[in-house]
């Protein structure tokens, strides 16, 4: 006989020894979850009707999600971003711009990096992108080789933590908290981790000059400018699309991926394809629907007659563009190939979740999330002592876990214990809003250290043979440890996250919240709870 | 006269396009990859009178497999397209309809539980590789059997079976959406045990083509070579 005090520590051990084999994720975390769920009826703990609780919430929760629903579509509008040159055309209007500058190129590739990240942005894309532009210009001036791998790897990564990331949805989802809130505070982190790299690179500037010199700019005047504004204004426009729309409670986050896709494909259209005469009147007539449709909201009304009109010519024009997309032929095959890498990713993901949420219901059955609490909280150190060990812990774990891994078989386990421990500090709304943000800083890291992360692994595919691996990961060092100073920064200062969440910012954040984790015997689904916001 | 024969002689049935798993898409013939044996001489273990129906079966659950996939990977597409219509329309003519909600994830549902058993076949779910890239092809096949038999097929099997009377309840009682104007809901519940069998098929499937490459068949389908997925 086993008694159940034991139980969750053995379930515990076995999950790290099923994980640990490299038999996929999802699978032996279901099974790891099954097993000791039969070793528990066996015992009399539960009876299989507690068991009959998994499909109710694999559909309720996984199924029916319509969180979980934002991750094909924010990775097929990565997918189609990735390939259609937008990344390409910052690069080179900001280097442009800083070139001159001591540290230009550096400044460069973190701006843009940010700004990437706040349309979309996978780690891979990101990196590869920028990776294939700045390093050979930075090869050609005698950039430190060390510098110039390590700021393309951690601006690359840093997509991770900038709004809209699909880390923080996925986040927000486990943590039971709105995307809206977890976004707002996300910006404050976001913002100092680029003010901490350019610091940084200020810092090169100033005690190793040569390192990093400045490059002549080739454009100066008109044609500068129109590269700049030809970079930024496309990203401006998906940023409101995807960003905007969500902050101004005007769409879900899933919608928003939904409409960011649809705008990467336009964008996709406008720079790859030959405009024929009738295009370029639809994207004329789309535009000026927009100012249109913006003029009679403000003035009219949103739903009176001229409102309706200019909608209805924006959304032809959108429609037309969208089918031009299609037919266009290499467009369509990006298109066609984005969706397939898109199912076989969604699916994948999901899968874990499915996993996990075996483990967690036989866990949550032995009393497994009594014994974390138990432990968490016995820690010396009170809240610093709790937030340094689980941040020790993501970093470790991070090691050799993913992220979507780490986001859901750690993140359900440790979110009720640091509900109760951080309320006292930034109180009851902020608390776990305050966690998953630092949870998400920290998690940077897995892309970044050496032997295991993955912006490491994209830049060693893209850049020339000639630059060592160990350039690579002696390069990435220093930028892990700003990762880390920003993990610091936020534990110990909770105002960089609850800033922008303090501040009455407009919207009642009720208005996008998304309540996941449905009841969990109930057999039917609790209605999609994100009805037009009123 | 003659025409009409040649056009009947230019189309011979061929069973093979109605069936196209049936056809020999690996060598049959077993070739020794590896010596097994003590000696060092080459040895070949079984023949083809056992793997063969067991290799065409695992064809026949592949190709299923395959099609339900690429139908998945169009309602990704659509998804994507329902949803932001549905986003513009209820901005702009303040249409909107549960029902265009509710499919969003009823087609989201369907990627998750269908397309879980082809993304096996292209052996792309995420592991923890640090223990598994160190080993050898023949010992990550090895691992990969021993985690079908213990892990994947007990655990598909046994939640797809939890997974029956949560599906028949909902499908005996003819349940519906309880939002206005929401969809039937039992052909989503539907997914989740079919997902499962689906899945516990592939499952069987690349168990038969693991354990043939280890017989030494040479298994064209098989992808044995697992990278970590984009993020």
């Amino acid at each position: 006989m086993i008694p159940l005090e034991w139980m969750p520590a053995l379930m515990f051990a076995g999950l790290v020894v099923f994980l640990i084999i490299g038999f996929p994720v999802a699978f032996s975390l279901a099974s790891v979850g099954l097993f000791f769920g039969m070793i528990s009826m066996a015992q009399g703990f539960f009876t299989i009707d507690f068991m009959q609780a998994i499909p109710g919430r694999i559909f309720g929760s996984i199924l029916a999600n319509d969180l979980l629903l934002a991750i094909p579509f924010f990775t097929l509008m990565g997918a189609i971003l990735e390939k259609c040159g937008l990344a390409e055309d910052m690069l080179e209007s900001m280097g442009q711009l800083f070139g001159p500058m001591k540290g230009g190129l550096g400044y460069s590739v973190i701006i843009v990096g940010f700004i990437l990240g706040a349309i979309t942005g996978t780690v891979a894309a990101q990196v590869i992108a920028m990776a294939l532009i700045t390093m050979p210009v930075m090869m050609r001036y005698n950039y430190n080789i060390r510098y110039a791998t390590g700021v393309l790897a951690a601006s690359g990564t840093i997509t991770q933590l900038v709004p809209p990331s699909l880390v923080l949805v996925v986040l927000a989802d486990q943590l039971g908290r709105s995307v809206g809130d977890m976004y707002l505070g996300a910006w404050g982190p976001s913002l100092l981790q680029i003010a901490l790299f350019a610091l940084y690179t200020w810092f090169i500037t100033i005690i190793r000059p040569q390192d990093l010199p400045p490059v002549p700019r080739t454009l100066t005047g008109r044609p500068l400018l129109i590269k700049c504004m030809w970079g930024i204004i496309p990203a401006g426009v998906l940023i409101f699309l995807v960003l905007g729309t969500i902050m101004l409670g005007l769409a879900t986050p899933t919608e928003a991926g939904a409409l960011g896709t649809v705008g990467a494909i336009i964008l996709a259209v406008l720079r790859n394809t030959q405009m024929t005469k009738m295009d370029k009147t639809a994207y004329a007539a789309g535009l000026v629907a927009v100012a249109g449709c913006l003029v009679a909201a403000y003035t009219v009304g949103m739903k009176t007659v001229p409102f309706r009109i200019s909608f209805s010519v924006f959304f032809a024009s959108v429609i037309w563009l969208c089918w031009r997309a299609w037919q266009d032929k290499p467009l369509h095959d990006l298109i066609v190939e984005g969706m397939r890498a898109t199912m076989r990713i969604t699916s994948m993901v999901a899968f874990i979740v499915v996993g996990a949420t075996c483990f967690s219901i036989v866990f949550a059955g032995v009393d497994g999330n009594l014994w974390v609490e138990h432990g968490l909280t016995s820690l010396p150190g009170g809240v610093w002592g709790f937030l340094i060990a689980v941040n020790l812990l993501v970093f470790f774990l991070a090691f050799f876990l993913d992220f979507f891994e780490i986001a859901f078989i750690i993140v359900p386990m440790l979110a009720p214990v640091a509900q109760k421990v951080l309320e006292p500090v930034v109180g009851a709304d902020a608390a776990l809003i305050w966690f998953g943000v630092m949870l998400c800083v920290n998690m940077q890291t897995s892309f970044m250290h050496p032997p295991f992360g993955f912006a490491l692994f994209y830049l060693r595919s893209v850049i020339p043979k000639s630059i060592s691996s160990a350039d690579i990961y002696w390069g990435a060092l220093p930028w892990v440890g700003l990762q880390l100073i920003m993990v610091a920064i936020v534990i110990f200062m909770p105002i960089t996250v609850t800033f922008f969440l303090d501040k009455p910012h407009g919207i009642d954040p009720s208005t996008i919240r998304i309540e996941s984790a449905p009841p969990v015997e109930e057999d039917d689904m609790p209605p999609p709870s994100f009805g037009p916001p009123r | 006269m003659g025409a009409k024969g040649a056009f009947l002689e230019s189309r011979p049935l061929n069973p093979m396009k109605w069936f196209p798993f049936a056809e020999a898409s690996g060598s049959l013939h077993p070739i020794v990859i590896e010596s097994r044996h003590p000696s060092g001489a080459k040895v070949q273990i079984g023949g083809t009178r056992f793997m063969a129906p067991l290799l065409a079966f695992s064809r026949f659950v592949d190709w299923i497999n395959q099609n339900i996939g690429k139908v998945c990977d169009w309602l990704v597409l659509l998804a994507v397209l329902v949803s932001s219509v549905n986003a513009m329309m209820r901005y702009g003519f303040d249409i909107s309809s549960n029902a265009w909600l509710e499919l969003q994830w009823y087609m989201y549902a369907a990627i998750v539980m269908l397309g879980a058993s082809y993304t096996l076949k292209r052996n792309e779910h995420v592991r923890v590789d640090i223990l598994y890239m160190m080993l050898s092809r023949r010992g990550q096949i090895q691992l990969d059997i021993a985690g079908i038999i213990v892990f994947l097929l007990p655990a598909c099997i046994l939640i797809g079976w939890l997974s029956w009377p949560f599906f028949y309840q909902s499908f005996h009682m003819n349940e519906w959406s309880s939002n206005a104007g929401g969809l039937l809901r039992w052909p989503v519940k539907f997914l989740i045990p079919l997902g499962f069998g689906l899945l516990t098929l592939q499952g069987i499937s690349e168990l038969i083509k693991r354990v043939a490459a280890l017989r030494g068949y040479d298994i064209p389908d098989l992808e044995a070579h697992y990278e970590r997925p984009v993020q």
